[in-house]
């Protein structure tokens, strides 16, 4: 290589080093606001003012849900296995909205702790299988925890 | 270190002439893999056992979002060839690939878009992967435009090739955005040997030819636009009339 495109591509090697350290180090310093959504365990510690319009994530607990028979009110608990937070919604409810699945939540918090729900937004995870193969999983799962508990009953 | 191979690149004849001989085969390769992959995936895939028959546009966005992460990597290293070396060929590359490239960061948007709207509940939302992939969309009309907005051709070139390589950082954004914040979009899938496991081979080879066949449709677009912009550029070359004389 000849000593001029050395030092051209040195050049190029130095501004592109430079540029990604300070963009690396700036999404560092802000990676706070680009979360999506807080836990329910930062709404437990008080990072969320009432009022003030956010995003929970979390996952509806199990039994938690129950709906209105006369309008599209539903009331149902966010969590993610340590805090829980109450959620009110009226309005539709995505297809994948189930209990024990991963729910993102548009509102506020009102004054007695329960979070006002404009929208409603169902995540789903990464993976992908046949119900067969999720029913399998399922068996072997619930037989092994079954017999995890067996010494402990 | 023998470096004419390198330096052979810097012909655009004899790219011109041997991507001619490449291309029936490439065309070729990719009738077939697109064949088995489509069928294979809107066909005979199984039913997700969340997602029913929606889990199907997989097999369309992920292909398409992973090649639309391609090209600015790609750009960086023509666009770093051409300022080093200061060769025409890759001048070339890092022109036609921009526009090629926001048409697939495009179609990554909007079937993700159509995806989102039947699991999530919402088009869109500014979530850190959805948003870093929209700002490569912008970025790559940037560079598309910046050759037009700057009259002297080579200023314009070296300018494109420097927004190229800076554009690099934003696709380490996009990969690792799902992991480092909390996002809606889920994060990328762990495929699995086994049968009876999430992700197997009953999800994940159809995806490997659908993945093919975006892969070469994208090398088969690269080439035809390389070759129509050499011709443009060498349009006074003895070798050019020569080939529109024989036509």
């Amino acid at each position: 290589m000849r000593p001029h495109r050395r030092k051209r591509l040195g050049i190029i090697l130095f501004i592109a080093t430079g540029l990604s350290v300070a963009i690396g180090l700036t999404l560092y310093a802000l990676s706070q606001n680009i979360d999506l959504f807080y836990t329910p365990t930062q709404v437990a510690q008080g990072e969320v003012a009432a009022g003030q319009r956010i995003r929970i994530g979390g996952m509806v607990r199990e039994g938690s849900v129950v709906s209105a028979d006369d309008s599209l009110a539903v009331e149902f608990v966010a969590t993610d296995y340590v805090h829980d937070v109450p959620i009110f919604h009226e309005g539709i409810l995505p297809d994948l909205f189930r209990e024990g699945q991963g729910i993102v939540v548009e509102g506020s918090l009102d004054t007695a702790g329960v979070f006002q729900a404009s929208r409603v937004l169902a995540k789903h995870d990464e993976n992908y299988m046949s119900p067969e193969v999720k029913a399998a999983l399922d068996a072997a799962g619930a037989s092994s925890e079954s017999h995890q508990m067996q010494p402990g009953t | 270190m023998d470096w004419t191979w390198f330096h052979k690149w810097g012909s655009p004849k004899w790219f011109y002439e041997l991507s001619g001989k490449w291309l029936p085969w490439l065309v070729g390769s990719m009738v077939l893999c697109l064949t088995v992959g489509i069928v294979w995936a809107l066909l005979f895939v199984p039913q997700d056992y969340q997602q029913g028959l929606t889990n199907r546009i997989f097999y369309v966005h992920v292909p398409v979002a992973s090649i639309s992460l391609a090209f600015f990597p790609l750009m960086a290293i023509a666009g770093t060839v051409f300022l080093v070396w200061r060769m025409k060929l890759a001048d070339v590359v890092v022109k036609v690939a921009a526009p090629l490239g926001a048409w697939f960061t495009a179609l990554a948007l909007a079937s993700g878009s159509i995806w989102g709207v039947d699991t999530w509940g919402t088009w869109w939302i500014w979530d850190g992967r959805l948003t870093s992939l929209l700002l490569q969309f912008f970025l790559l009309l940037g560079v598309v435009s910046l050759r037009t907005a700057l009259e002297d051709s080579e200023g314009a070139a070296r300018a494109c090739a420097l927004l190229s390589i800076v554009g690099c950082i934003n696709v380490v954004v996009i990969k690792y955005s799902v992991d480092w914040w909390n996002t809606l979009h889920q994060p990328s899938t762990d495929f699995s040997i086994a049968a009876d496991q999430a992700n197997g081979p009953e999800i994940w080879v159809p995806l490997v030819f659908m993945i093919l066949a975006v892969y070469l449709f994208f090398a088969i677009s690269l080439i035809l636009s390389t070759r129509n912009e050499i011709l443009q550029r060498e349009k006074r070359s003895q070798w050019v009339m020569e080939l529109v004389k024989r036509s």
